[in-house]
């Protein structure tokens, strides 16, 4: 039993691995709002 | 054959259900804090890390981190993978009064939110394929090893006696530091002009302060492994310490920028959650004041010194629970006594300065092995799968460059 859990998480992983890693690459050269960059304020203030 | 108490079990049930809480409330917290296109993959990367490492956990977490040891100290053996031989009997060696189930489960907990905290290093930049890979090799090759250092009664650090109550080391020094590598290893975000972004949501980081304080009662009480005064105590410092944390980073913020930030107050809170992790069941809650007070003035500065780098930790994770969790560890050591948990030893105020000593080596010890072991799986991984991701991508956002998804409609 112990083994056939190991192996389906196995198979997880390789799945994980073959899959495609950008996913959207055309949705991200869709024209979408791209909100600007606001540098300000300090994350730890 | 030890007796099981209901009352510990039930204790220690209801704390592995808080500690899980906290793993989404650290969601929100980092959610809120990044950019409102990048929400959902930093969101995922905590919930993600919930059912994968609930899952190697089980298969080999487990037992690395608390199986019998194999020889040297460094990590366990694989008596009990898939958890076979963990039942609903007490473990002869950990929480005796509890089932050994409930005891790996509350273990596991603390296994899912340690790498999830390294996530918000390098927020709004790593791939998401890569953090999955990386998240396994981590809490495989770092965490397992590191909690039984500490925590088997075989561990070396155990041996040597340090202390640490619900893992300032184990879980806040390692990811810390793993967080500092990580953000150096990926580089700046690209555009970043100055040392940090504006959180999107402000209500909601502090939404997930306010979990994570609540399930840090199950951390740190829920560590006594029973309903007894030691969780008292250690309910009661850790409320304490995250209180006189968040009121002092307040205090700093509103001298130094001229403003009490609510920001401040969230983040100040979770530096005293981290600070006390390792001393809750050691210190008295006057103690608690001091640790807050401390680790509010110092992760304050080293949150002010990383803005000064050109280091990129999105998130400050290395400023609060890296610097945070090395200040508490030693603090441990300096106000550790035992007239509060005989279990425990004395530290240097008590009349034991040696104890400091201990903690200083456990500090170096943890850091160091996590900042090389996470550089290289970082290596490894980088080789198989780019970690950062196309600048375009970085430019329009994880959520949906990664996810296809957006948080807000227009």
């Amino acid at each position: 039993m112990v083994i056939a859990a190991l192996v389906s998480f196995v198979i997880l992983l390789v799945a994980w691995i073959l899959a495609p890693s950008e996913a959207a690459a055309q949705a991200a050269q869709q024209p979408i709002a791209v909100e600007p960059d606001p540098e300000q304020m300090p994350v730890a203030a | 054959m030890p007796e099981i108490s209901a009352g510990d079990t039930a204790w220690v049930l209801m704390s592995a259900a808080l500690v899980m809480l906290m793993t989404p409330g650290l969601a929100f917290f980092y959610g809120g804090l990044v950019r409102r296109k990048n929400v959902l993959s930093t969101i995922m990367h905590s919930f993600f890390i919930l059912g994968l490492v609930s899952v190697t956990w089980v298969l080999w977490g487990y037992t690395l981190a608390f199986g019998p040891d194999t020889g040297l100290g460094l990590i366990g053996g694989f008596e009990w993978l898939g958890l076979e031989g963990v039942t609903g009997e007490p473990s002869s060696v950990y929480a005796t009064t509890i089932p050994h189930l409930a005891f790996m489960a509350f273990q596991m907990m603390f296994a899912i939110i340690t790498p999830a905290l390294i996530s918000g290093a390098f927020a709004e930049r790593k791939r998401f394929k890569a953090f999955v890979l990386f998240a396994v090799a981590w809490s495989t090759l770092v965490y397992a090893p590191i909690a039984h250092w500490v925590w088997s009664p075989d561990g070396w650090l155990f041996g040597l006696g340090v202390l640490d109550f619900a893992g300032g080391t184990v879980v806040h020094l390692a990811s810390g530091v793993a967080a500092l590598v990580a953000a150096l290893f990926i580089g700046r975000r690209s555009g970043l002009i100055a040392p940090a972004t504006e959180p999107h949501d402000v209500p909601m980081t502090v939404l997930g302060a306010g979990l994570l304080w609540f399930g840090w009662f199950g951390f740190n009480a829920g560590s006594a492994l029973g309903a007894n005064g030691l969780a008292a105590t250690a309910f009661a410092t850790t409320n304490t310490a995250a209180a006189m944390a968040a009121i002092t980073w307040v205090t700093i913020s509103w001298l130094h920028r001229g403003t009490p930030s609510v920001l401040g107050a969230a983040i100040g809170a979770v530096a005293g959650l981290v600070a006390i992790t390792p001393a809750a069941g050691y210190v008295t809650p006057a103690a608690a004041i001091l640790i807050g007070l401390g680790v509010g003035v110092v992760c304050y500065g080293a949150a002010l010194l990383r803005l000064r780098s050109r280091v990129d930790d999105a998130l400050d994770v290395f400023s609060v629970h890296g610097v945070g969790g090395a200040f508490g560890a030693i603090a441990t050591g300096v106000f550790a006594t035992v007239a509060v948990n005989a279990a425990g030893v004395d530290g240097l105020i008590a009349g034991n300065p040696s104890q400091v000593f201990v903690q200083v080596v456990a500090v170096v010890a943890v850091g160091l092995y996590s900042a090389v072991s996470t550089g290289l799986i970082l290596l490894v991984i980088n080789l198989v799968v780019p970690i950062r991701v196309p600048g375009p991508a970085e430019e329009a956002g994880l959520d949906l460059a990664q996810h296809g998804e957006v948080a807000y409609q227009p």
